[in-house]
Parts: C-alpha cells; structure tokens; sequence
C-alpha cells in the first residue's frame, strides 16, 4: 500500500517538477552559475564554493524551502484522495481508514527525504569541491584551519597585515598600530615623541601582531574554507528534520482540512512570518505559547556553526528553551497533527 | 441513538447470513431531514436486486450508510452476514461498490487507480486487475491516464473496480450513467453473468426498464422509506391489465361494452378504447370483448392486451405521482 501511495504522488507531474525545481533545481542552477563565472573570471568572481555559501545554502534556502515544499507535499498527501473522489473507493475496499491513512507517511517522506537529501549533498559537494584554497578573515588572506599558536606564528610574520587589517580592541599593546600614508601604502607604526607616529621596530609589530591574533582568534576559528563532516551530517539530519515535520504537519493539516490549496497557505505563513516572529520577538507573557511553536524548536537544535535560521544572526535566542523541550515540542507536533489527520479521515463522510 | 448504540443493541438477532443485505430499522437525518427512515430491507443472496425510487428518495444514502461511508443514526444491518460497523472490513472484504459518479485520480491511468486500490485489498486482488479491466472491456485503454477517459470508461472502471476483490455482493448506484446504448446492453449482461457466477448485484437506477430487464427483484424507496419490495414478476401480478382497442366506433363500442358485467373501466381515446381490466384476466375475458364488439356491428381494427410496466407501477406507488413536473 505505501509503494501505491509513493507511485500517486511520484505520477503527480506538476508537483513532482516543483519539488525538485526547489529542492534539486534551485540549489544546482545557484551553484552553477557561480561556478561557470568563476571559471570565466576567478578574480571578479570568488570560488562557488565554502563556507559562507554552504551555510547560505543550507541554514537559508534548504531549510526554509525544504519545509515549505514538504509542507505542499503533506498537504496534497492529506487531501486528494477526497478531492479526487477516491476516498470513498478506498473505504469501500475495507481497508481501516487509519491504515490508509499511516501508509501516506512513509510514501510521502520518501519522496522528499530523498530530494532533500539530493539538493544538500549537491550543496556539499560544490561547496567542498570548490571552496576557496585560502581564507578571507576581515580582507586578509589567511590560511585556513590555525591553531592559535598557529595564528600567532603567522601574525607574527604577516605584523603590518594584521596590524592594518584584522579588527581589535582599543589600542593595540605598547601603542602599536597602522598608518595609511597618503600614497595607500600601510605602515605600523608607534606614538613618538610629541605624539608623532614614526615606524615601530620588528620587534614591536610582531608583540602587538600576536596580541590581536589572539583577540581574534575566537571569531577566527569558526571560519572555514569549506564545512567539516561532522558539520555536514548534523546540518543534513537538521535539514532532514525540519522537512519531515513540514509533511507530517501538511498531512495532518491536509486531512484536517479537506482541501490543498488553504492548508498550505497556513503552512507557508507558518513557516516564513509566524516562525521568525516567534523567534525574534519576546511577547509578554506568551514565552511559553512562542516555545510550543515547532520552528522555535527546529530552530534551537540547528548544528552551532550555522547562522541562526531565519536570518536571525548567530545563536542569539531572544526565545531560549531547552533541548529537552524543544524535542519535546517536535514530537508533540508530529503526534498531534498525526492524530488530527487520522481522526479527521476516520470521522469524515466519505 | 448513535452508530455505537445500533451496534450495542443486543434484543435484535444477528444475522444467519441467509441475505445478503438485511437491514432493521435503519435511520439517517441530516438535521430536519430524515434521509433514510427506519429501513427494514432483504435483499437475498444470488440475485440482481434493483433499488428504485425518486430523486432525493434517499437511495445513495442507504447505499453509503450500507458501506460505512456515512454513520447510521439508528437500526442495525448487515452484509452478507456480518453485522456492520462491528465487522465492516470483514464484510466490505467482500464487497465492490460505485457510489455515485465514479471518480479516480485523473493523472493515473487505469491500471495504476486500480493497483491502488487492489493494495488496500488482500494479496490476491492484484492479480485480478487485467482479468477485471478485460472483462469491462477497456483493457485496451488500460494505461491511459484516466483524465482521458469517458464518462462511460470511467463508468465501466468503476464496475472493474468493484470486480477486484472478486466480491459476493456488488451494490452500483447507476452504473448505466454515460454508457451508450451499446454499453447499457453490454452492463445488462453483465450484470446477469455475475449474478450466473453466484454474485448478489444491487442496482439503483432511474432507468427502470433497464432494472425490469435486469433484475429479478426490486424494493422501491420514497421519502426515505421502503413502500414495496419483492419479486418483479409478485409486484407486478397485482397490478392491472389494459387493453388497447382500435376500432370503427369507439362511442358506441364504449356503450356495448358497458352493458356487459366485464368489471372494466372503459376510457375512449382517439381512434379507440382503453379498457383496464383486473390483473386476474383471462384470455376468455379478452375474446369476450373481441365477441362484444364484433357483434354490435363495430369493426376492430387492433386489440392488444398491455400488462403494466415496472415504470408505470413505479409512478402508481411512489408519492410523485400527480406530482407537478
């Protein structure tokens, strides 16, 4: 029964073109195009790959798209069988209506497990494949993956760059810092007599070259040429996730509703202006009802090394819960929109 | 009392399975409007079994109560012996049924809709698909997306659909909708060769000659009531003889006829007489009449006796008779 649910959607040509346009398409035309102009003009055009692409990519596009499409998905699932009219052949067959019901899951998600899992690994691999070979931090050019002592070794040696380039607190040590003459030429330099900067020794450049590469080492080690395995695995299962929740919920949602086309504009407004609110916004005394949204969750078990979703800036919740609830509030939803979806088919006049 | 009341009710026998449909006071409202009104219905096995009556008589809502697509406010019923909702998979295991229009999911073809359905079905069904789809004769069109199809096709896919699950009971609620005359001749015998394998065929229609060829026992329904059900050829018997006279005179032919203690009610028409005898006529009765006329000097042109159709017995019991159109 689940192979024959897998087959009536997968024949549904419409739907099938959309769902891989976002999930496979999108991803790919992005990546291609950057590709090819970077193979035409590598100085204008940085590599198509990395770190900063990948985390676009993932934490901005799949993530988002993924549950949107997934939600379409799970709707259409939830609702056809009644808009078409073959509910009733269905029930008729004796079948239990729970059944019919259970076997749509597994149809539906091997579909767009699938397609998600197609459009991220081509994410992967480009972004692995063709990142930069060397790093960017603040304009200079560093090599990539350091130890602090590394970074200190290579400060050390590149003083005038750090100096004139990565960012710092204040002063740097012993009054330190750079001079860009007029003719564009930077130069590190130290207060003289008078206040006048006149050039520092090596010695100087290097001591206060290593004291910002230790400033700035925190902010450098999350940089990356390209994402780490581990990084990958977590940000797919994530990914995985969130689409999973989007067709249980448009199931549920679909069945509920009887009809496609409401069903997923809820989801849609669910997803892109219900979501970002509740995790931006502290509303008094609706802490607790923003935590039972199940975005906020998602949201809060996105791997560390990603941006926020939903473009809310690092891991700064302004909505902040527990793992234990936020898994808590994921199951809640996908049994509960199960149940509702089941006991509507159950219920429902055929 | 509810769906789960009927099921409870535990003074009311369970079936011997001797019907095929058995059902004792089944009721179903929506709101004000009482649909389906206490229903004591048997239908026995083996037979083709027609369900008449006037739209909005609550036909389709029996059916769809009888199949669990809609709960019963009370009485209690059974299909081919197991006594529903309690054991409907059971039952409904052995049942194909059209239930209005038949529809399908137009982007698959046929074969694909009924593997679908054959999945929701045991193992074996699917192996009956090409057998079915051959038998309603669009094996042909098997494959094609089912968007493309007739009115008819979808009709006779319907029918196929039903034939999947090699059912003992089938109920189709109009399955002669959208097939031509060729079509209808074609599902009449059908009809009759499933009911030569064994098979009970329940068949709800307003095409009534097409019930009176095909079925050997009819129930008529009228505001969610069951008014009559028995054999055609029983219900039929009861009801009168009319005989169609062509003559030279019919006035004067009205009067001779008057005159004589043949109990008949004499109406003249153009060109003639009818005269409505009692359903008990004999053939003497009608030589009489011939003898009478022919006697007075009144030349017969025609004289043919008409025995009642299920249509006209139909409009004489159902309350839509005298109805304004």
């Amino acid at each position: 029964m689940i192979a024959t649910r897998f087959l009536e959607l997968r024949k549904r040509r419409g739907l099938m073109i959309t769902l891989v346009l976002v999930t496979v398409g999108f991803p790919t035309v992005f990546l291609a195009v950057r590709l090819l102009l970077h193979a035409v003009a590598p100085k204008t055009y940085g590599p198509a790959g990395g770190y900063s692409i990948y985390t676009a990519m993932s934490a901005g596009v799949l993530y988002t798209f993924g549950f949107i499409v997934a939600a379409t998905l799970g709707c259409t699932a939830g609702s056809v069988d009644l808009s078409d009219g073959m509910f009733r052949h269905l029930v008729i067959t004796g079948r239990s209506r729970l059944a019919i019901y259970l076997a749509r899951i597994p149809a539906g998600l091997a579909i767009i497990v699938s397609l998600v899992a197609v459009g991220f690994t081509i994410v992967c691999a480009v972004c692995v494949y063709a990142a930069p070979s060397k790093l960017s931090y603040n304009g200079v050019t560093v090599p990539a993956g350091l130890s602090q002592s590394g970074l200190e070794s290579w400060a050390a040696d590149n003083a005038t760059e750090v100096l004139c380039g990565f960012s710092y607190n204040g002063q740097s040590k012993q009054g330190v810092g750079c001079d860009n003459g007029p003719g564009g030429s930077a130069r590190v330099v130290i207060a003289g007599p008078g206040g006048r900067p006149v050039p520092a020794s090596a010695d100087q450049a290097k001591a206060a070259a290593i004291d910002i590469a230790q400033q700035n080492y925190p902010d450098y080690k999350k940089q990356f040429l390209y994402p780490s395995n581990s990084l990958m695995i977590k940000t797919g299962l994530w990914i995985e996730l969130e689409a999973t929740i989007g067709f249980v919920v448009g199931l549920g949602l679909g069945s509920l509703l009887g009809q496609r086309t409401v069903a997923v504009i809820l989801m849609i407004v669910l997803e892109i202006i219900l979501t970002p609110i509740a995790i931006r916004t502290r509303i008094p005394h609706f802490i607790n009802g923003q935590r039972g949204i199940v975005g906020v969750a998602t949201a809060h078990l996105e791997p560390a090394q990603l941006p926020l979703a939903f473009g809310g800036g690092g891991q700064d919740f302004r909505v902040t819960e527990s793992t234990t609830t936020a898994i808590c509030v994921i199951l809640a939803w996908l049994i509960g929109w199960t149940v509702l979806g089941a006991w509507r088919m159950m219920t429902r006049d055929a | 009392m509810t769906a789960t009341d009927v099921v409870a009710e535990p003074d009311l026998p369970a079936s011997d399975g001797s019907w095929a449909v058995e059902t004792r006071g089944l009721a179903k409202r929506f709101g004000s409007n009482v649909a389906v009104n206490g229903v004591d219905l048997l239908i026995p096995r083996g037979c083709a079994f027609g369900y008449l009556g006037p739209n909005g008589a609550g036909k389709t809502t029996l059916i769809r109560v009888l199949l669990g697509l809609t709960r019963a406010d009370a009485g209690t019923m059974s299909l081919l012996g197991y006594s529903v909702p309690r054991h409907r998979d059971k039952a409904l295991a052995r049942v194909g049924a059209i239930v209005d229009e038949p529809r399908f999911h137009g982007h698959l073809t046929g074969r694909q809709n009924l593997q679908l359905l054959a999945a929701a079905r045991e193992p074996a069904a699917r192996g009956r698909i090409d057998a079915s789809l051959d038998r309603v004769e669009i094996l042909r069109r098997a494959d094609d997306r089912v968007s493309k199809y007739s009115m008819g096709m979808r009709q006779r896919l319907g029918v196929a659909a039903c034939l999947i699950g090699d059912p003992e009971l089938l109920i189709l609620d109009e399955p002669m909708n959208g097939l031509d005359p060729a079509g209808m001749h074609d599902m009449r015998d059908m009809i009759r060769s499933l009911v030569a394998e064994g098979r009970t065929v329940v068949l709800s229609s307003h095409l009534l000659d097409e019930v009176q060829r095909t079925c050997d026992a009819v129930a008529i329904v009228d505001r969610g009531n069951i008014i009559r059900q028995g054999p055609i050829s029983e219900l039929l018997a009861g009801t009168s003889l009319t005989l169609q006279v062509d003559c030279s005179d019919p006035d004067r032919a009205r009067s001779l006829l008057a005159g004589t203690n043949l109990g008949a009610a004499i109406d003249v028409e153009a060109g003639g007489l009818a005269i409505t005898l009692p359903a008990d006529t004999t053939r003497d009765v009608i030589a009489e009449v011939a003898r009478v006329l022919v006697t007075g000097g009144i030349a017969v042109y025609r004289l043919q006796p008409v025995q009642a159709s299920l249509e006209s017995w139909f409009l004489q019991v159902t309350s839509r008779l005298g109805d304004p159109a």
